[in-house]
């Protein structure tokens, strides 16, 4: 039997509480979509996914845990937020205005202090095995098959590639982007010109047709599928390079992390499914309190300026909205006023499509050093995830004669956390 | 103690250890030699009195304590925290009042500094803004804008018409308080590196001090930043000439040494001294001469030190990451200074507390 290696299963996974949304679809069209197609999209519900991940290990009690005055509470207070009760640490105060779209998970227990294994666990919901992450599994099965734009795509400074992937395939892999600037290798080699570089790819359109008329489609569809998201993107080079307004700019700020979330903005809105940032930092072992200050400064107005474009423009009730580490930092704070690794107790935000708004979930004890309620771990944050997209968390992959969970099989998704 | 003896910083040793359950923050004796004031990872303010031994214990701020100021005579004190807010406390009374208290800053209050006629005070802080208040009426007589980044240390010229402050990026500035104008700026760059792995600034004084006279002043921080989200730089101390404006020293820690300078004195005869924080967790004093950059005496100290003063002429008062302050003593040891012979506050206070 034939598969179709590239055939989307969101129609196979799509969970029974969301039968009834819309199909994830669409056509998207060239450049930077008019209103008019901006609309008919949007009408069409795609699911995306916008990942902000705080890289190193934002401190909990200065984000989304404070616990001013007490043993390990750190010099700066709790104020409060939109929504009455809720008190998020002073250095968040734009993020604060806006809690009534967004939501906390204080209840973390990952186990792991460890960077890159605790990284691991929360992009793939697994503690060890090759599974995909959590974008290219949105690329799997929320990517539209016609999409202009890669399924997941990393904004980043720096930062090792990994296969995330695993076995869904190199088409739903994370594409890497360093900075505002166009992946690598978009242009053609000098010495190829327009009429030698439509020779190549009309030979090589022959020989693939050649080759699977007596063989198996699915590796040659792979490649083509391969070369012709290469063509896309090389067609939308300029959407990489960077177009930002002065306002934007002023809005956004102009630092790196700035730019890179106006880029992700665009990115989402012209189809794209998960769109990644990667904010640096936050690894600190020393002067925690002063870069976090610095960091977060840099986060807070940011973030907040994107989560209002993303609802302003309708956006975000069909946008995941992820605010991540791979790990919280100590409560005890050591003698370079810095925290360390610490996966005990600690959190996260979520908004948008299919979380339920000016949540808190779980609970840490008063001095922030154990869970002592709603404990979670990576493993019920990725189904809670899929849940919210409206992806059944207990299918399986789309492997015939292989029984692969999406998600694992011994965590659920945080049904209090889901609208 | 040998009072009388002649001040050598080789010979200094500790003479005396005062212990709080928290690491304290900041660190500052009162001119007349009778109290020493330290903040701390709490919300309190330790007051030991070093005639009699005795502690008091201030509450009311509602974060840690960061800087802590007196007056030439002792009578009150100044005190500023994360939160912004400075107290103005009563110390002439048998036992410490709050005067008032004043919110100076948006954000963090991170230095604060009394004028040379003991009428105003000068605060910095996240706001960016350096600021001049009256004392007596809590009223803000001046507010300096020109800094872009967070503003880390603060102190008036002896002339007590000048101001110097100096932001995380090394940039300093002199304000003219007759003329309400920026009249100088100044290069402490080599006071600020960028992390380029973790993508963020570190730097800014973390005490800044003028010398008697006037004709310098000292600013305590880092340099050579190489991973600062551990700890790895190295801690320097710059001497700025008034008249010029140029950094005209930079006095370090050995090689070995990676941390944070968290404390500068001029001592009356001439000689520097620098307290600092390696990446350990232990604490180092320098000990700089006229003649050259690196230090002419080290002394180790079992903890990072977090807060530098002198206390009269032959001791040191030092704030330590592990919640004691201790006094070291510059002169001869006398037999009655040896730890052995004489029990510390807090050996007296465990003693107590075993009876």
């Amino acid at each position: 039997m034939r598969r179709d290696e590239d055939c989307n299963r969101f129609d196979h996974l799509i969970a029974r509480r969301n039968l009834l949304i819309g199909a994830a679809t669409g056509v998207i069209g060239m450049g930077v979509l008019s209103q008019a197609s901006n609309a008919a999209r949007l009408e069409q519900k795609q699911k995306r996914i916008l990942q902000i991940y705080l890289q190193g290990g934002v401190s909990q009690l200065e984000s989304w845990d404070p616990k001013p005055g007490t043993k390990y509470g750190g010099p700066f207070q709790a104020i409060p937020t939109s929504v009455p009760g809720i008190h998020v640490s002073e250095l968040l105060p734009h993020t604060a205005k806006r809690m009534h779209l967004l939501s906390i998970v204080r209840s973390i227990n990952s186990k792991i202090g460890d960077h890159r294994q605790g990284m691991l666990f929360m992009e793939k919901g697994r503690r060890a095995g090759e599974y995909p992450y959590f974008g290219s599994v949105a690329s799997r099965y929320l990517a539209p098959a016609d999409s202009e734009l890669p399924g997941y795509i990393h904004i980043t400074k720096r930062g090792i590639n990994d296969s995330t992937a695993a076995f869904l395939g190199a088409r739903h892999g994370q594409l890497k982007i360093l900075g505002v600037q166009p992946p690598e290798n978009l242009d053609a080699p000098p010495a190829i010109d327009a009429s030698a570089d439509l020779a190549r790819e009309q030979l090589r359109v022959q020989f693939n047709q050649r080759f699977s008329q007596q063989r198996s489609r699915a590796l040659t569809d792979v490649y083509n599928s391969s070369y012709e998201q290469a063509a896309k993107l090389m067609h939308r080079k300029g959407m990489f390079e960077g177009q930002e307004s002065e306002r934007d700019l002023d809005r956004y700020g102009r630092h790196d992390f700035g730019r890179h979330c106006l880029l992700a903005r665009s990115l989402l809105e012209n189809g794209a499914t998960c769109v990644k940032v990667t904010h640096h930092g936050y690894d600190t072992h020393a002067e925690n309190f002063n870069f976090h200050l610095e960091q977060l400064g840099e986060f807070d107005k940011t973030f907040s300026m994107l989560l209002d474009d993303i609802h302003d423009r309708g956006m975000l009730d069909s946008t995941l909205i992820m605010v991540y580490s791979e790990m919280g930092r100590t409560p005890k704070i050591n003698t370079k006023y810095g925290r360390d690794h610490w996966g005990t107790a600690w959190s996260m935000a979520m908004g948008g499509c299919g979380i339920q708004p000016g949540a808190i979930v779980g609970k840490t004890s008063q001095d922030g050093t154990k869970v002592t309620d709603r404990e979670v771990d990576a493993g019920h944050l990725f189904h809670t995830y899929l849940s919210a997209l409206g992806l059944d968390s207990t299918e399986d992959h789309d492997f015939p004669g292989r029984s692969i969970p999406i998600a694992d099989p011994a965590a659920d998704p945080i049904e209090e956390l889901l609208s | 103690m040998n009072r009388s003896a002649t001040i050598d910083p080789a010979n200094i040793h500790q003479v005396n250890e005062f212990k709080h359950p928290n690491p304290l923050t900041t660190l500052k004796a009162d001119p007349t030699g009778r109290f020493v004031a330290a903040g701390a990872q709490d919300l309190d303010i330790q007051l030991w009195n070093l005639n009699d031994g005795h502690l008091e214990t201030l509450t009311g701020h509602k974060s840690w304590v960061r800087s802590i100021d007196f007056s030439a005579d002792g009578s009150r004190m100044y005190t500023a925290c994360w939160a912004g807010t400075v107290k103005i406390w009563d110390l002439a009374g048998p036992s410490p009042e709050l005067i008032r208290s004043l919110q100076t800053h948006q954000g963090s209050t991170r230095c604060v500094r009394v004028s040379p006629d003991g009428k105003a005070i000068a605060t910095c802080g996240n706001d960016l803004l350096v600021k001049v208040w009256d004392i007596e009426s809590g009223q803000r007589r001046q507010q300096f804008d020109g800094h872009q980044r967070h503003v880390y240390g603060v102190d008036f010229h002896p002339d007590g018409e000048h101001l110097v402050s100096q932001d995380l990026m090394g940039v300093s500035f002199v304000w003219n308080l007759k003329t309400n104008q920026q009249q100088r700026t100044i290069d402490a760059s080599m006071m600020t590196g960028y992390d380029k792995k973790f993508a963020a600034d570190m730097g800014g004084a973390r005490d800044l001090r003028f010398n008697a006279d006037g004709t310098q002043w000292a600013s305590a921080g880092i340099t050579k930043v190489v991973n600062s989200f551990a700890g790895i730089q190295d801690p320097i101390i710059v001497v700025f000439d008034w008249e010029t404006g140029q950094a005209t020293r930079q006095l370090k820690a050995a090689d070995k040494f990676k941390g944070v300078a968290w404390g500068v004195q001029f001592h009356p005869q001439g000689f520097i001294i620098g307290a600092g924080a390696e990446k350990s967790g232990k604490g180092e004093l320098w000990f700089y001469n006229v003649e050259q950059d690196e230090a002419f005496h080290t002394f180790a100290m079992k903890s990072a030190a977090r807060g530098l003063d002198l206390v009269g002429k032959d001791r040191l008062a030092v704030a330590h990451a592990d919640g004691a302050m201790r006094l070291y003593q510059m002169t001869e040891p006398a037999s009655s200074d040896s730890d052995e012979e004489k029990p510390t506050e807090t050996a007296k206070a465990e003693q107590k507390e075993k009876q």
